[in-house]
């Protein structure tokens, strides 16, 4: 039983993180934890979650309607398990819905708020109805625990006699939805790969599903065979893998006649990210799987078998994160940014897979899912617990097992906690925005108007045509430099930084000045300073001549605080442009309003400073740069 | 039903009209994050001014006469309004983000960074427009050269149509959003030199001369792109459930027989 319970440990880690990351998710929002963009609205979670997930739940229709309707009674020792996995499979697509959608708890509205054109709104009522059908027609399993209780024997007879209606109902919606999927993209020709948007893509979709829902049903047959030391059932696995193969070469007829009918064949020899992407989804989805399934000499070699059903389950899951947001143009051709999922995303997502495999071992080990019952967990719950100084038992292998998946859980919660990043949780305002050297020297954007609208500043034209000189703006320099630049002090956007480096000038390697060779001692307006306050300080130019120049505006140094980049620029601006407005009283008196570009561009009305908005955001000022034609 | 003229060539790209739209719908200020796409439309933005060395092109929702995206919302929380307007019901959105996907023109932007997120786009000042506040947007009312005005839409195609025959040299012969998509209510009239066709979705094709077969024509409605298929639901429902049924009965039947054979067989042993 040891194979099982190590796995169960690797479920518990993961669900672990993934329950770390939804908190942060639910929290902080999308941005915080998905690379999801305005670009590409749909990713991961949409690919992967939903659409996979319902492809690869699309075993349990099939192998219902091979076993019930088809008559196929080979069929009848997995038909349970198949029906399980479905069922765990609608539950995961929910689940991780729920973290896709912005506001997971409105999504009951389906219910009550009707659009029939959409797409999505088909593919919702059908999952709906899908996941009650499928939870009828697994309830028999669990009612046979209970077979003295009249009323849950009862409800198990109805349920058995309505079994028939309820598997087509199950086909029925099973076939709208898997293709509906599909015809969620058909409003997306120009977003959409031209070798994935077809017309016909609700068809490629119900296609690949039942493919995948075959092939689905080979490895969790196999895979839970395999963890329960069980035996293979080997002759259902073969008759699986050869209807898998059939549907596999109508999948594969199907896309290329589609994409030769079109015209897209262009597309399937030009180098390019979208034709890679297509063809290596071509052979892990279809060739490999085929081949193997095709030839029953390879067929038969269980772990062959195996490794082409995965590598197939893979491929069409593939299929699908392609569609739902990989091969979208904005994605491949550059045009704004390329999306590739997160950690987050992607644990989030494993997490609920990992879920639904705790479920559907549950179930398997307290259900008879299976005609067998798998070999007793407890075996060893008549032990007596015991303690020596090799080994410490925690009881019996149940107890050390729970103690173990809850450590499991717990150290990877909190791991993962640690791990994620809260720079992007909070986003902004916490991080330092640096400031670098402006390039291109002739316009500048700048905020002139405070109010995040970037202007351009035309800063060659203001120098040549005030015929003023550099040092009149640029009212500092450095120590020792002659043309120092704002941002090499001003050096941060919109936090106060610091000029002085008193570390440097106390320590010996530095000037190695004593401390009263600054602070000194004395009186200034009758009144008495001690040498620890700054009124007293001597300024930086008693040592730095060259500190202003000559011609600048700026005569006194007093503090050593450079305040940040944007409100530098708008306080030198004043300093600059006082002159020119001296003769206006009217906006002498408000010196809030000096800062004002149309206090010199009179003509140029827009400009004005509205104070309904901005007023208490001025934290967050931000220079929005114009998107530029490409 | 009421539009949106932009005469491109007139536009000075003062940007009052983006700053008019933040004040009427009490946008808090912006700053560019990795998740907004290089066209300055954004949750606070609702409209924006691209510009290169020439010209400055107002961006914003147009407002399409068959919306994809009022047809992709699942709820209906985005609907076509009686004045022309695609508004937003932010009660019933439940997030999903489909007509993000299914907008022709990438219009709606999404709160990525709040906890709590709803779709943002123009509306045209639908609600102040409908309480009276105000008898035109405040984009077309900002706007200090009127190279964006407001009206009935047939009127502005007439104006429009007038403004390309005075100056049929300076004005290329289109009116964008005339048939576009089925025709939507923000026109665009431009000089000879500007083409709008990058706020097409259609220009991001690879395909850039060929059109494949099935692939919607420039001015197809994109409603009706999923329309047959929405339709053949009810019809492949039942057909379905009709061979299912079909299928069941007649195995089921010829068990039956051929356990009635062998009773028979077996009684007359």
């Amino acid at each position: 039983m040891e194979r099982i319970n190590r796995f169960k440990f690797v479920l518990w880690c993961i669900l672990g993180i993934a329950s770390a990351v939804a908190i942060t998710r639910l929290i902080f929002g999308l941005g915080a934890t998905t690379n999801l963009t305005d670009n590409t609205p749909w990713g991961f979670w949409i690919g992967f979650d939903v659409m996979g997930g319902v492809a690869l739940a699309a075993g349990g229709f099939v192998i219902a309607a091979f076993n019930y309707i088809f008559g196929k009674k080979k069929f009848q020792p997995i038909a349970r398990a198949a029906i399980l996995t479905a069922f765990l499979g609608y539950l995961a697509v929910v689940i991780g819905l729920l973290f896709d959608l912005g506001l997971p708890w409105n999504i009951w509205h389906m219910v009550i708020f009707w659009n029939p054109h959409s797409p999505l709104f088909e593919v919702g009522w059908c999952v709906m109805l899908y996941l009650a059908v499928l939870f009828l027609e697994f309830m028999p399993v669990i009612l046979e625990r209970f077979p003295n209780l009249n009323i849950l024997a009862k409800l198990h007879h109805t349920l058995n006699k309505i079994r028939i209606p309820l598997v087509v109902l199950g086909i029925m919606l099973s076939t709208l939805h898997q293709s509906s999927l599909g015809s969620l993209f058909l409003t997306m020709p120009y977003r959409l790969h031209p070798l994935w948007w077809s017309p016909i893509i609700p068809l490629i979709f119900l296609v690949s599903a039942i493919c995948l829902g075959l092939m689905m049903v080979i490895v969790e047959s196999m895979t839970s065979s395999y963890l329960y030391k069980k035996e293979y059932e080997t002759h259902i696995l073969d008759k699986l893998s050869k209807i898998a193969s059939f549907m596999l070469l109508f999948y594969m007829i199907l896309r290329f006649s589609d994409i030769i009918i079109r015209g897209a064949a262009p597309f399937l020899f030009v180098s390019g990210w979208g034709t890679y992407l297509f063809w290596f989804e071509l052979i892990v989805s279809i060739f490999v799987p085929l081949i193997i399934f095709i030839i029953p000499a390879i067929r038969k070699n269980t772990t062959i078998l195996y490794i082409g059903a995965i590598t197939g389950v893979m491929g069409i899951v593939f299929n699908r994160l392609n569609v739902g947001g990989l091969t979208h143009l904005n994605n491949l051709s550059g045009i704004g940014t390329f999306y590739f999922p997160s950690w987050m995303e992607i644990s989030v997502s494993l997490g609920v897979v990992s879920l639904a495999m705790l479920l559907f071992f549950y179930f398997i080990e307290n259900y008879k899912v299976w005609d067998n019952k798998p070999i007793d967990l407890d075996s060893g719950h008549t032990a007596v617990p015991k303690f020596n100084t090799n080994y410490v038992y925690l009881g019996t292998t149940k107890v050390t097992n729970r103690i173990k998946f809850t450590f499991a859980f717990v150290f990877a919660f909190g791991l993962a906690f640690a791990a994620i990043s809260g720079e992007k949780v909070y986003g902004e305002g916490f991080h330092k925005t640096p400031v670098t050297k402006a390039k291109g020297g002739d316009t500048l954007v700048i905020d002139g108007n405070r109010d995040n609208y970037g202007v351009q500043f035309k800063h060659k034209f203001h120098s040549d045509s005030l015929h003023i000189t550099c040092v009149t703006c640029h009212h500092l320099n450095k120590p020792k430099d002659k043309n120092t630049q704002c941002f090499e002090c001003h050096n941060d956007m919109y936090l106060t930084g610091d000029a002085f480096r008193h570390d440097w000038h106390t320590s010996a390697q530095g000037a190695n000045l004593d401390c009263f060779k600054c602070h000194k001692q004395g009186n200034s307006k009758g009144k008495e300073y001690l040498h620890n306050m700054k009124s007293v300080t001597d300024s930086c130019t008693n040592c730095h001549n060259d500190l202003i120049p000559a011609n600048s505006k700026t005569r006194l140094l007093k503090t050593y605080k450079t305040v940040s980049y944007s409100d530098a620029m708008h306080n030198l601006c004043i300093g600059c442009h006082d002159s020119l407005i001296k003769s206006d009283v009217v906006l002498k008196a408000r010196k809030p309003d000096l800062a004002l570009c149309s206090n010199c561009h009179i003509k140029s009305q827009p400009y004005r400073k509205d104070k309904i908005i901005f007023e208490g955001v001025q934290k967050n000022k931000w220079v929005v740069l114009p998107g530029r034609i490409k | 039903m009421k539009a949106i003229l932009t005469d491109v060539t007139k536009c000075i790209g003062c940007s009052e009209c983006v700053s008019a739209c933040k004040v009427i719908n009490h946008l808090p200020p912006d700053k560019p994050r990795e998740w907004q796409k290089n066209d300055g439309l954004s949750a606070r933005n609702w409209t924006s001014v691209l510009n290169n060395d020439k010209f400055n092109v107002r961006k914003q929702c147009r407002h399409c006469i068959e919306p994809a995206c009022v047809t992709a919302c699942p709820v209906g929380a985005l609907n076509k309004s009686g004045i022309g307007a695609v508004v937003y019901d932010s009660n019933k959105c439940l997030g999903c983000r489909y007509c993000m996907m299914a907008c022709p023109y990438g219009i709606p932007r999404y709160d990525w960074e709040l906890a709590v997120p709803y779709i943002r786009k123009c509306i045209l000042c639908y609600d102040n427009l409908k309480s009276g506040k105000i008898t035109q947007p405040a984009c077309t009312k900002g706007c200090p050269t009127g190279a964006t005005i407001y009206g009935e839409r047939n009127d502005l195609l007439n104006i429009a149509r007038l403004r390309i025959k005075q100056e049929p040299d300076k004005y290329l012969d289109l009116i964008y959003g005339e048939k576009e998509v089925g025709g939507t209510n923000v026109l665009y009239i431009t000089s000879k030199d500007c083409s709008l066709d990058f706020l097409f979705y259609y220009n991001n094709r690879i395909e850039k001369d060929v059109k494949l077969l099935g692939q919607p024509d420039f001015n197809e409605p994109y409603p009706q792109l999923s329309k047959f298929a929405m339709n053949s639901v009810p019809i492949a429902f039942v057909g379905m459930g009709a061979v299912m049924t079909g299928i069941y009965w007649v195995i089921n039947r010829r068990k039956k027989i051929e356990k009635e054979n062998k009773g028979i067989e077996d009684g007359e042993d």
